[in-house]
This record gives structure tokens, sequence and C-alpha cells, in this order.
């Protein structure tokens, strides 16, 4: 047993997180907040070269051959730096095809060509778990999926793949998040490209780990951005790191990016291995991080005072995110009530 | 990254598990005075016997000296057990028998150390003052020199276990001169001395372990100076580095297994609308699945920090988010089993009974307060962990 990374998949993630540094530096966001795309299609092209689509995918299938867990410290690198794009929807859209034997959509979706956004269902879960869907229908919410080439579902029963030409009122929407783009459309009998069942492949527990991790990152940076500006703020003729009411605010964001870390790490290895509490360590993982985050980047807003509130800081770049990926693959209260319903952990 | 036990690791939990299986006690421990201390002794003997006492503690003294993992698998084996903590042999276990380790001369290590190991002694803690308590290095309980010994006045508190103690690590400030940190000794002190009396406090849950202590011209041996006299701070601060993030596992197993006994109580028991069962009320439901999510993300932090451990040679100071958040979700678990019971919290049932659920929920006031406040946490992981300045 060791939980933490080793020397190895730390250097993929830092690889990963230098392109991020270079390329999608949170200046980005301000910059493109009234472009139709947060990310140009040079620097989409860029990442699918370096290989961060297809990081956990089998090599048979054109991908890395990595596992979840190196995917879930790519993916945590994304919340530190709140890195715009659609990057979970990809990840995962390319893995669904390749799973489906679509290899056309995944090569295209692998090498930057075609991208996915997310599709979230407005009302009730629509597929039934028995069989294989050939049509998605409904209302649904749109993240990045401008001018993205599929849309990405992911249910209980399983993930499918769509055409997002096929969509129908599509309406983009103005978004809290100056990082994402948001759109409101309807499917009518839109068929399905790829589908992968939950009883195939846990396709939802990764995405519940792979989106825990982003705010995983985002848990840990607002932790550091807290800290360092503790530490260099000077009131009172000392810096305010020096008060209680703000070294404690400090610690308990530390406690709770660690916790969420570990949780993250545990949950990425059970469904990686497939344990039988695989299912229980990813509720607890998407639950845990998916509020931890958002109470960090609370936090930080506060510390940093009268500059936390402007949009030229970045501490509402990271509340913003964070408050996204709370809402994304289920509501919390959903994750809870299926949380409360599985068998003990193992 | 893995979660992976090896062939020989899976082979000794079995083992673990076999041996409490068979040797674990099986009568409820009475809740205080000379039965207690019977009861936690004898169940120390037992371990020492069965070949499992000092399972952290190097095979030179008698330990078991076992690998950090078979550490972690010992405790969590424990947990699961649902054996009581191992209390009134804490101090002795987990607190001076280290020290004195890494601190004592060859004569104090032999005489001590098979003793505590073997159950024949109970040790108390003489840290605390009415006046120096997070703030350790106030203390101002006296020892002057008088030949041979030291001659011993003033006064601790928040003693467990006083009255049942043989043996007590006591931090007594020996040179008056010396600056706040310098001047104290850790001294090994004998119960049984005269000059000593104890007196009970009983605590908000009916409590009876814990006492003050007061010391009117005690004499005790200058060779009962550990680590040098005036050394004392130095001493007492070794002791920290000697847990290196195992032994608190047994208290997380309880905790996560007394949320899964809370979800039962929740199907069994009327919820708060009087007509369905508790579980089918949102707001509990929601309060015990994010009871479930921060037990196993406790869980998890653990072991991230025995990862760490494993490969360093001194523990860091993360293990102050372990106790900071583990205190947290214990007053939150037992506040939830209290808020679950309805009217019927209000009668009170001691926690060492079946059932004791209000008595839990008030003795959960005290983990964010013993073995250093949640406060004295939050500054730790601030100026260590963090680097804020002070």
């Amino acid at each position: 047993m060791d939980l933490l990374p080793t020397p190895a998949q730390m250097e993929i993630a830092s690889l990963a997180a230098d392109f991020f540094g270079n390329e999608l530096p949170i200046s980005v966001i301000r910059e493109r907040r009234d472009a139709p795309v947060v990310v140009d299609r040079r620097i989409w092209s860029e990442s699918a070269e370096l290989g961060l689509f297809g990081l956990g995918i089998a090599e048979e299938l054109g991908g890395a051959g990595c596992e979840l867990a190196e995917e879930t410290l790519l993916f945590r690198e994304l919340g530190r730096r709140v890195v715009p794009g659609p990057f979970l929807p990809t990840v995962l859209g390319a893995r669904v095809a390749a799973l489906a034997g679509q290899h056309e959509t995944a090569s295209a979706i692998l090498s930057g060509k075609a991208t996915v956004g997310l599709a979230l269902r407005r009302g009730p879960e629509g597929f039934d778990a028995a069989t294989t869907p050939s049509t998605l229908d409904g209302r649904f919410q749109l993240l990045d999926a401008a001018d993205s080439r599929y849309v990405l579902l992911v249910d209980p029963a399983g993930a499918a793949l769509v055409e997002t030409a096929a969509l129908t009122d599509v309406r983009s929407e103005p978004a809290i998040d100056p990082g994402i783009r948001l759109a409101e459309a309807r499917a009518d009998a839109v068929p399905i490209l790829a589908w992968v069942g939950t009883q195939e492949e846990p396709i939802r527990l990764r995405a519940l780990v792979l989106s825990a991790a982003i705010s995983v990152g985002i848990a840990e940076a607002t932790r550091d951005m807290s800290t360092e500006h503790a530490k260099v703020r000077v009131q009172f003729g000392r810096p305010i790191g020096v008060n209680q009411a703000i070294k404690h605010a400090c610690a308990d964001m530390a406690v709770r990016a660690e916790a969420a870390l570990s949780q993250v790490l545990f949950a990425a290895i059970c469904v990686q291995d497939g344990r039988a509490d695989a299912e229980f360590q990813a509720l607890a993982a998407k639950s845990i991080a998916g509020r931890f985050a958002v109470e960090n980047a609370s936090a930080t807003i506060q510390v940093h005072g009268g500059m936390g509130y402007t949009f030229e800081h970045d501490s509402h770049l990271f509340l913003k995110r964070a408050h996204v990926l709370e809402h994304l693959l289920g509501e919390p209260a959903d994750h809870l009530a299926r949380l409360v319903a599985q068998p003990a952990a193992q | 990254m893995d979660l992976d036990f090896s062939k020989e690791q899976v082979e000794f939990r079995e083992q673990v598990r076999t041996w409490l299986e068979e040797n674990a006690p099986r009568e409820i421990r009475p809740e205080m005075g000379p039965a207690m201390r019977e009861y936690d002794l004898a169940w120390q003997r037992t371990q020492w016997e069965g070949g499992w006492a000092g399972i952290s503690w190097p095979q030179e003294y008698g330990g078991r000296g076992l690998s950090l993992l078979q550490q972690l698998i010992w405790f969590e084996e424990y947990g699961r057990a649902g054996l009581p903590g191992i209390d009134a042999c804490f101090v002795g276990l987990s607190h001076a028998g280290p020290t004195l380790m890494t601190r004592a001369s060859e004569e104090q290590k032999a005489y001590h150390l098979p003793r505590i190991l073997r159950g024949e002694v109970i040790w108390c803690q003489g840290f605390s003052e009415p006046d120096a308590g997070s703030d350790l290095a106030a203390l101002r309980t006296r020892a002057r020199i008088e030949g041979d010994e030291l001659v011993v006045s003033g006064q601790k508190i928040w003693t467990s276990f006083a009255t049942l103690a043989d043996w007590q690590e006591l931090l007594v400030r020996t040179d008056p001169e010396g600056s706040r940190h310098h001047g104290i000794s850790w001294v090994i002190c004998d119960m049984h001395t005269p000059g000593i009396e104890v007196r009970g406090i009983e605590t908000i849950e009916g409590g009876a372990e814990f006492c003050e202590v007061f010391y009117d011209d005690v004499r005790i041996p200058l060779e009962n100076v550990v680590g040098g006299l005036n050394n004392g701070w130095s001493v007492a601060m070794s002791t920290l580095s000697f847990e290196r993030g195992t032994a608190f596992t047994a208290n997380q197993v309880r905790l996560a297994s007394t949320v899964e006994k809370l979800i039962d109580l929740a199907k069994e028991r009327t919820g708060p609308d009087g007509r369905r069962p508790a579980i089918a009320d949102d707001e509990i439901a929601r309060r015990l699945a994010t009871a479930r999510a921060e037990v196993a993300s406790l869980r998890a932090m653990t072991y991230a920090g025995i990862s760490r451990n494993m490969h360093r040679d001194q523990p860091g100071p993360e293990g102050s988010m372990v106790k900071l958040f583990y205190s947290d979700i214990a007053k939150k678990v037992y506040r939830l089993a209290f808020d679950l019971l309805g009217a019927d919290a209000l009668r009170f049932v001691s926690r060492w009974e079946p059932g004791g659920w209000s008595g839990n929920y008030l003795y959960s006031y005290s983990v964010s307060i013993g073995g250093g406040t949640s406060e004295v946490q939050r500054n730790i992981i601030g100026d260590r962990v963090l680097g804020l300045p002070r």
C-alpha cells in the first residue's frame, strides 16, 4: 500500500502542468471572456499531440496505456490552474468512442480534430440500465459545446456520445464562470453514435473521480494562494498570517485540501482495481472534493479582502469553477442519496 | 499509487483477526475504579502473553517492532473488533514508554519498559497545570534539589487515571531562573510517594478518570530525572516524533463503524416526522451520507500520512491535520446520533454501555480539547505545514 504518486506518475503530471502554464495560463480566461470558445484550435491540437486526451486509454485503442491514477493526477493539474476547455468530456468521450468500437470518432477526438462538450440532462435520468439505448431525447444544458462536434452525456446507466449538430433549439446562455461556455438544447430522437453501459465499464465512476480531481486542484491552489497572501500582505505592521483569524482559516483550507486529495487518490485506485466499494469511494470523493473546493475558494476571497472581490484577481475564477464542478454528473444531493444507499466500505 | 497488501501482510491480517477474536475481553469494561484498572491491565497482559504487546515498540525493548503497514493492519483490526481503546495503558504504551526509549538511561529503561509492556503498571501524565494548558511552557510546579533528591511542590491538572496510576511522567521547573523552555525537567514520579494528593474531577459525561494532583514537598530521587536536569522540554518534545501516523487508526475505524451503526439505527427508528423511518428524512440521510464521505476521507488521509512516513525517518507535522479532521468529524457524528434519537436522547446511557449514544455525545466534546486543542492544531498546521509567520 502506498497512496502517494510515484516519481514517474508525478512527472507526467508536471509535464502537463508546464504545458498548461505556458499555453493556457489563467489570464486566457479574462482575455477571451467574449470569444465564442475559450481555448483556440491551435492549443487544442497541441494538447492532443501531448497525448492528454488518451492518457488512460489502452495503447491498442490509440491511447497512452496509463491508468486512471495518472489521469487523476492530470485532472488535478487542470484544477490547480483552473484550465479552461472541455478536457473532461473530451477525455471521457474519446474513451466511450474507443470502447464502443467507433475508432474513427475516437481518433478524431484523440487527434484534437473534434472536441466533445458535456451535456447535463434537465429532468430525471432517462436511460434504462437494462437496455442499450439507440437515441437520445430530452432537454439538456450544454457545457463547452459551442464548436464541439460531439457532446457526451453521462448517466448512471452509462455514457452516450451524440453529434452536436443533431441537437435542436440550441441557445447560448451567459455563464457564471467566464472559463466555460453554456447553452441550452433539446434532443428529439437524436441517434447515439457510441454507448458504453455501466455493466461493461464504470465510466460514470471514472467521470466522478476525474471531476473530483479537478476540485482537488482548486482546493489546493486556493489554499496556496491564501497562504502566500497571508505571508506577504502586511497590516498593522505585521503579515496578516500572524493573526489566528487568518492562520486558522488557512489551516482549515490545508485540512480540506489534504482530505480531498487523499480521498480522490484512494477512490481512483478503487475504481481502477474494480474494488467492490469503488462506487462508495467515488461518490465520497466527488462529495468531499466538490464541497471542499467551494469552501476553500470561498475562504480565499475572504482572505484576499477587497482584492479578492475584483474580476482582475484569480480568486473568483476558482470559486466559479468549483461551483460548476459541483453540478456536473449529478447534483450533490443526488450523490449523497446514492452514497447512503451503498453497502459499507470495504 | 496502490492499495495492495502483500501476501504476507494479508496473512498477518488474518493472524491478527483470529487472535483478537479468540482473546479479546468479552466482559463490558468497568467504568471506573480498581476494577477498570484490573480490566485494562489484564487485557494488556493477555496481549503480552500472546506476543502482541508493543506492536510499534522496537524489538530491543521487547516490542513487536512491526512495520508501519503491519501497525496499520493491527490497529484496523483492533478497531474493527469493537475493542475499547487502550485507555488506562495509553500513557505508558504510547507516551511515557516511547519517551523513555528515546531519552532514558539503561537502568531506567531496563526497570520500566518491561513492566509497561507486561501490563503490570499504569502510568499517568503530569504536564498541564491550571495556568499552563495550551501554553505548557508556562508551567510552575517547582522542584528544588536537596542532596540526591528533588523536592516537588505545586499542582497538575487534567491528569487521567491519576487515582489508579503507579507512575507519572512529570514536568517540573528545576531552574526558576531559566527562560520558559529551559529549566524544566522530565521526571519519573512514583505516585505512591508521600505528599501526593489526588482529587477526582467529574466530567460532563459523569466520567471519573480526570484528576488534579497536588504535590506538597514530594521527594523524588534525582536519578529519576530523564534526559538530564533542565532538559525536560526537549525530552517532552521527543515523544512527538515517535508516533508515525498509525496509533490513531483504531479510533478512526471505530468512528467508521459508528457511522454504519447509525445508518442501521436510522433504518429502524422512526424519524422526526413521527411516521417514516429516520433514513427517509432527507436531512438525516444527507448528514449520514456526509459522515460516510468524511470518515472515508479521514481513512484515506491516514493512508496518505503513512505512505509519506514510509519514505522518511521523522514524521512531519501533517499528523495535526488528521487529529483536527478527526475531532471535527467525531463531534458531528455523535451530534447526529443524538439528533437521531429525538427525545430518547434525554435518557442518559453511559458510553461504556450498549446504545450509549448520549454518553458518547457528551464525551465527544473532549476530542477537540484533549491531546492539544483544535486551536493549537490549527496553529501547528499554520506554522509548520504552511510556514505562516508566527
